[in-house]
């Protein structure tokens, strides 16, 4: 049996392993759904909070996987054209899939513990600052009802379990029975203690223009035109925010945790194999957080810049062409994917016919997609609301990238010294003026 | 305005995000493979012809066009008799082992010149002096040289190199061009008659044996690299 096992390819293994396992799992969702469906569906409809969040949780941690390498991907790649290199290039197109490799390696990799290591503390640490990221995601506000909670204090839960992370740093510092663990732990423990009072603070001023704490409340208020956001009426605050934050989330360059010139990886350097990909996707995660709390907070979470002038409503019913749709189904496409891939095939003698085709297909396919994307983007405000966020919360992932492209380590004590004595002060005095104005206005 | 806090970072941004935008110098290798320059030759390497013989015939022509003078050569001409060098002395292979012995306390074997005979030179300065050193006169001073001593030796080339500031290559070049010039005394030539007639019939005869004994394994209409006006593959079918 295990000779036999060992003989299979991979893809053979893992259908092998799978395939049961599915059997099992399919025949008993059949058998619950037959003996037990009434009884479950009634108890859920009664319940929705329940499916709401088992299905948030379960989308929040689906989604943090394709993003967190999408950045890994972008870190790569942004930072190498920085340096006047390629970067990856080999795997999928323009390199793209190399992040993926990436985490299957790590999966690969062996999983191990150092002796003299605190076993417990060593593997919970990376849970918990996976965790905290994750967690943190759940209150973002993505697009209109696109959200995980709709708290009324989500930005103080924001900040409190973005807060825990600190804990699994120094877990992973404290247990891994090494000093530059030991020393990349407690930098981390003070430098994020001491980023999160100017980080705290710095939105105060906001909360009080704003009167709410929950993210969805707020993107709402920031509706229009691009001149409510919250950026203009508090410029200070969130210069401070977007210092803070980069600090917040270690990253260049504030990364003084995992400084690699000076302590090898900091609370990471005795981790190998996933529990290292877990601090890994955890950083990367917290970049798409961080990025997306400045977006949401003083960027206009998911409005568009500017309110569309001309409302556009397409009433498209596919289903009164009846029968004709079909027909419609079956010779659209082959007719598009000639028709487009005819004047590559006349205009250049040289190009074969399949060639031809093929680029006839990917222009058709390019059209399909950016056809039903502006559809989709038009009928539905969640749609416009998420291409919105994203793309903002990219831009400042890029940024993010571009300053780790650009920007030296600080030392420590100006890490200290700069939060302390010029973003402290700085931040109580924007709460200050803005509080003022307040008053002013009000009276 | 030089002073403004937090300016360099902003200039540095700036320049990180110039040079994200600007075309990459990187050639994709195994993909994209460059044209190599036009005057680039390769490696240097000595090849052999097709019936196994070094097709350099120590011309020095390669050593004395090479622009950055890499080319060196030692060793023995074709004839096997004298020692011949290009470039400078210390990159001679016996004067290293010269040098190895010499740091090890051993005496030194003079092997590069042991084993040509010293000429009386009086005469040999008396010509150079008739024609002024000048190393434009190289054939009637050689002639000269040959009338004095009856042949050319090899001290002889070399002071005439000395004197003149010629390279000795030149100088052996020039002496090789010219049949009437000898570099052995008349009677103790190992060939026996030096007569172009003779020459060319021997030539025949030597091109004749070889084709023979190469019949089986020849190929086609390869050259030949014997000695010989350039040797061109039909004339060399021809005598065959």
């Amino acid at each position: 049996m295990a000779r036999s096992f060992s003989r299979l390819t991979l893809a053979g293994k893992i259908l092998f392993t799978i395939f049961p396992i599915l059997l099992v799992l399919t025949g008993g969702l059949i058998v619950v759904i037959v003996v037990a469906g009434k009884p479950i569906v009634d108890f859920l409809a009664t319940n929705i909070w329940l499916v709401r969040f088992v299905v948030a949780a379960t989308a929040v941690l689906l989604m943090s996987v394709p993003s967190a390498f999408l950045i890994i991907y972008m870190e790569m790649k942004v930072i190498a054209l920085m340096n006047l290199r390629i970067g990856p290039d080999r795997v999928g197109p323009f390199g793209s899939l190399l992040s993926v490799v990436h985490g299957l390696k790590v999966l690969m990799k062996e999983d191990f513990s150092p002796t003299g290591a605190d076993r417990l503390v060593f593997t919970l640490a990376p849970i918990a600052v996976f965790m905290a990221t994750i967690m943190s995601l759940l209150v973002l506000p993505f697009a209109p009802g696109l959200f995980g909670v709709d708290m009324n204090i989500g930005l103080l839960y924001l900040f409190a379990v973005s807060g825990l992370s600190v804990v699994g740093l120094l877990m992973a510092g404290w247990s891994s029975f090494n000093k530059y663990s030991l020393l990349g732990g407690l930098r981390s423990a003070a430098q994020v203690v001491s980023y999160e009072i100017p980080l705290t603070l710095s939105v105060v001023g906001l909360l009080l223009l704003a009167g709410t704490m929950s993210l969805n409340t707020i993107s709402t208020n920031q509706a229009g035109w691009f001149t409510n956001w919250y950026v203009f009426q508090q410029p200070l605050g969130a210069l401070i925010f977007f210092i803070a934050a980069t600090a917040e989330a270690n990253r260049t360059p504030f990364d003084l945790t995992e400084a690699d010139s000076e302590i090898v990886a900091g609370f990471a350097t005795e981790y190998s194999g996933m529990r290292f990909g877990f601090f890994f996707f955890a950083e990367y995660v917290n970049v798409f957080v961080v990025s997306g709390l400045i977006v949401t907070l003083f960027f206009g979470g998911w409005n568009a810049p500017f309110p569309w002038p001309w409302p556009i409503a397409l009433n498209i019913d596919p289903g009164s062409m009846g029968l004709g749709l079909l027909f419609a189904l079956l010779i659209v496409p082959p007719l598009l994917i000639l028709a487009l891939a005819a004047p590559f095939y006349v205009g250049r003698s040289t190009l074969p016919w399949w060639q031809a085709l093929i680029i006839g297909f990917v222009l058709f396919n390019l059209l399909v997609v950016v056809a039903i994307g502006g559809w989709a983007f038009i009928s539905w405000d969640w749609v416009a609301g998420l291409f919105w966020f994203l793309g903002k919360s990219y831009l400042f992932v890029f940024t993010f990238v571009w300053m780790r492209g650009t920007l030296p380590r600080v030392r420590i004590d100006q890490l200290m010294g700069f939060a302390w004595k010029w973003l402290l002060p700085a931040s109580l005095l924007n709460l200050f003026v803005t509080a003022a104005a307040l008053v002013v206005v009000h009276r | 305005m030089i002073n403004v806090p937090g300016l360099g970072i902003v200039k540095g941004m700036a320049l990180t995000l110039r040079k994200f935008f600007e075309p990459k110098a990187t050639i994709k290798y195994p993909e994209v493979r460059l044209d190599v320059p036009h005057k680039f030759r390769g490696r240097l390497q000595l090849l052999y012809d097709e019936y196994g013989t070094l097709k350099c015939e120590t011309c020095f022509q390669c050593a004395q066009a090479c622009p950055i003078e890499c080319i060196d050569m030692g060793g023995i001409d074709t004839k096997g008799r004298y020692h011949i060098h290009w470039g400078a002395p210390e990159t001679y292979g016996e004067r290293r082992e010269e040098s190895a012995l010499r740091r090890s306390g051993r005496p030194v074997p003079d092997q590069a010149y042991a084993h040509f005979d010293p000429i009386h030179p009086d005469g040999l300065v008396a010509i150079l002096e008739r024609f002024d050193f000048d190393p434009k006169n190289m054939l009637e001073i050689l002639d000269a040289t040959q009338a004095e001593y009856g042949h050319l030796p090899v001290a002889a080339l070399k002071l005439i190199s000395q004197r003149t500031g010629a390279w000795y290559a030149m100088i052996y070049g020039t002496a090789t061009y010219y049949r009437h010039l000898r570099f052995e005394p008349p009677g103790s030539e190992p060939i026996a008659a030096a007569s172009a007639d003779d020459r060319a019939s021997r030539e025949t005869r030597f091109l004749a044996g070889l084709d023979a004994s190469l019949a089986g394994s020849r190929r086609g209409t390869s050259g030949r690299g014997t000695s010989g006006p350039a040797t061109k593959p039909s004339a060399g079918a021809a005598r065959a």
